[in-house]
């Protein structure tokens, strides 16, 4: 069944009333079944992209076609296909979380009843079910995470948005979330997440796009990107014996048992670079598949005994400063920490 | 139907407020007692068209209480706007009036509860009600009324501002309309300035209206006046709400 490209963004422009230049000129495309992600930092347009194709911001020009529907001519048809889960979790702080649920439910068209075991079946999959008469003002920021995407699940869509889903969470609550994702994702669902977190962005995205300044710096899945700043290292530790020219870092005509394991190593076809230092090698291969067993096995072969050794990967956070000039600085969330104070003083101003 | 069940969880958050009705009332009560007793003597003065002041001063509590009350309509959006729960009420697949009716159906039913409760302390005061019991529920339903179309006000601004602040204070545009009218004192023993403002208020003729079922009976031409003057506010009031929120939600 030819289902339709569920995310298409051509030149994608957002300029706010105020003059503010959010996106300048984004485009990507997201295949069914995909796990996509925007990985940026604050003020990158992330936000600003995703409410764009949630119909709940208008663009200023460029196409925007999702589920199949234009974003101009059918934004109805595009909010009955699609869950969001947005950053500023919109929730019912004075709803106890399964009445929450359950006129979600409503709104997106099941009957009260449906809605109601809808709603006890979402709880109990994110983990609410004990919780599900209290307050949802009550409930912990992991916990409101939790109910915000329940919510977002609630008719069953196919595509996912998810914006900065576990921003502001502790590790647990950060890993639970990952799971719920992973299982949706692996049972069908397309989901577009942004995120300012590597960790995230590498575990789940098969697919990535770095968005800064409201452009995009590079596109591709994790690993392709971060095997464009080269490939994985090697660090190996030899055993050297005394006397040898390697101990104290001279390597003096090539003698010594560091420069011959350079020598050795080199001739690989998958090494890409190979140096000594100190009885150190470091060795920079293009594919680390298979490449540790038999470095060791050469290098046993010819009589180099290994002390130790280590396999290091460029992380994502290598790609982005490479791509982007700079450091994405994760967790500066002064912005929503500010939204979340003037909220509770509002409420504590009238309860 | 979206509406109704929009409309059912404002409800629910209403009825776990009560903080948000209480002092309203006990205002209105204060005010009652303390205006009502200060201006008791108003009745001997030639002219003035009661023997009982309470008789004269209730329509004008009743006015007053639902001009207070109004702010409540424009904070509830407000709060949800800042919340982001609007946001996620604009995600769902539904007419996006919905959003707005809910509202405005809250708002009607918490008017007709402020109307009910000053009614049945006016009761209890003694007030006599001269267009009898048709009367009264004439009298409801021009306070509802009344008090749903000066509600748009305060949504006009929580949508327009979707600042707390702004949303707060726009109940100090709320005492001209209710301090210049006849409320304490019939229009003849004004002087001339104050008769031109209450000329030109149409909150003064909503409330002669409610003044007229209260205090004489079914007098027809203040009633009618005051109907249709209310129905006028209650359009374009309506209107530029509606107006803001294609605005606020486009």
């Amino acid at each position: 069944m030819a289902s339709p490209t569920p995310v298409h963004v051509r030149d994608l422009d957002k300029t706010y009333p105020r003059g503010a230049h959010a996106v300048a000129g984004v485009s990507f495309d997201v295949a069914p079944g995909e796990f996509f992600g925007l990985l940026g930092p604050n003020g990158a347009g992330k936000s600003t992209t995703l409410k764009i194709l949630a119909t709940l911001l208008k663009k200023t020009s460029g196409a925007v076609v999702v589920a199949g529907h234009d974003v101009d001519r059918d934004p109805a048809a595009i909010r009955r296909s699609i869950g969001f889960a947005m950053q500023d979790v919109g929730l019912d702080d004075l709803a106890s979380g399964s009445d929450f649920l359950t006129l979600q439910g409503i709104l997106y068209g099941l009957h009260r009843n449906e809605a109601k075991r809808r709603a006890g079946e979402l709880l109990d999959l994110v983990g609410l079910t004990d919780v599900a008469s209290r307050k949802v003002g009550a409930y912990s920021g992991g916990m409101r995470r939790r109910i915000d995407l329940a919510s977002a699940l609630i008719h069953r869509p196919a595509l996912l948005f998810l914006d900065e889903p576990t921003t502001g969470l502790d590790p647990q609550s950060r890993l639970a979330i990952w799971q719920y994702l992973e299982k949706l994702n692996a049972g069908g669902t397309t989901i577009v997440l942004t995120t300012q977190i590597m960790e995230e962005a590498d575990r789940l995205c098969r697919r990535l796009a770095i968005i800064d300044h409201g452009k995009i710096a590079a596109e591709g899945s994790p690993r392709t990107l971060k095997s464009q700043i080269g490939g994985d290292t090697v660090a190996v530790t030899l055993d050297v014996p005394p006397g040898d020219t390697a101990r104290d870092g001279q390597e003096r005509g090539g003698q010594g048992i560091a420069a011959r394991a350079v020598a050795l190593v080199t001739q690989r076809p998958y090494v890409t670079a190979a140096s000594s230092h100190a009885g150190r090698l470091t060795i920079v291969v293009r594919d680390i598949r298979g490449a540790v067993p038999d470095l060791l096995r050469l290098l046993q072969d010819n009589g180099i005994a290994v002390r130790e050794l280590a396999v290091s990967t460029p992380t994502l956070d290598d790609v982005f400063l490479k791509v982007t000039g700079h450091q994405i600085r994760a967790g500066d969330t002064s912005g929503s920490d500010a939204d979340a104070a003037m909220r509770q003083s509002m409420g504590l101003g009238k309860r | 139907m979206e509406s109704w069940y929009i409309f059912r969880r404002n409800f629910r958050i209403w009825l776990g407020q009560p903080m948000l009705l209480i002092p309203n009332i006990l205002l209105s009560i204060f005010i009652f007692i303390v205006f009502g007793s200060s201006f008791s003597a108003s009745v001997d003065i030639p002219g003035f068209p009661t023997a009982d002041y309470n008789d004269y001063f209730t329509p004008m509590i009743l006015i007053q209480t639902l001009i207070f009350a109004s702010g409540d309509a424009g904070y509830a959006l407000l709060t949800d706007i800042l919340s982001g729960y609007f946001d996620k009420l604009l995600l769902a697949p539904i007419h996006r009036f919905s959003i707005l009716m809910g509202v405005l159906l809250m708002t009607a039913v918490r008017m007709l509860v402020m109307t009910g409760i000053m009614l049945i302390i006016a009761v209890i005061i003694g007030v006599q009600f001269q267009g009898g019991f048709l009367g009264i529920l004439l009298i409801v339903l021009i306070c509802a009324t009344f008090g749903v179309a000066w509600s748009c006000i305060s949504i006009i601004i929580a949508l327009k501002t979707k600042s707390a602040q702004a949303t707060q204070s726009a109940f100090v545009l709320f005492f001209p309309p209710i301090f210049l009218t006849t409320g304490f004192m019939p229009k003849e023993l004004l002087p001339h300035w104050f008769q031109i403002a209450v000329t030109v208020n149409p909150v003064n003729y909503v409330l002669e209206a409610v003044r007229a079922i209260t205090i004489v009976g079914w007098d027809w031409t203040p009633i009618l006046q005051g109907v249709f003057i209310l129905l006028g506010l209650t359009t374009v009031l309506m209107g530029l709400a509606t107006w803001m929120f294609r605005r606020a939600t486009a």
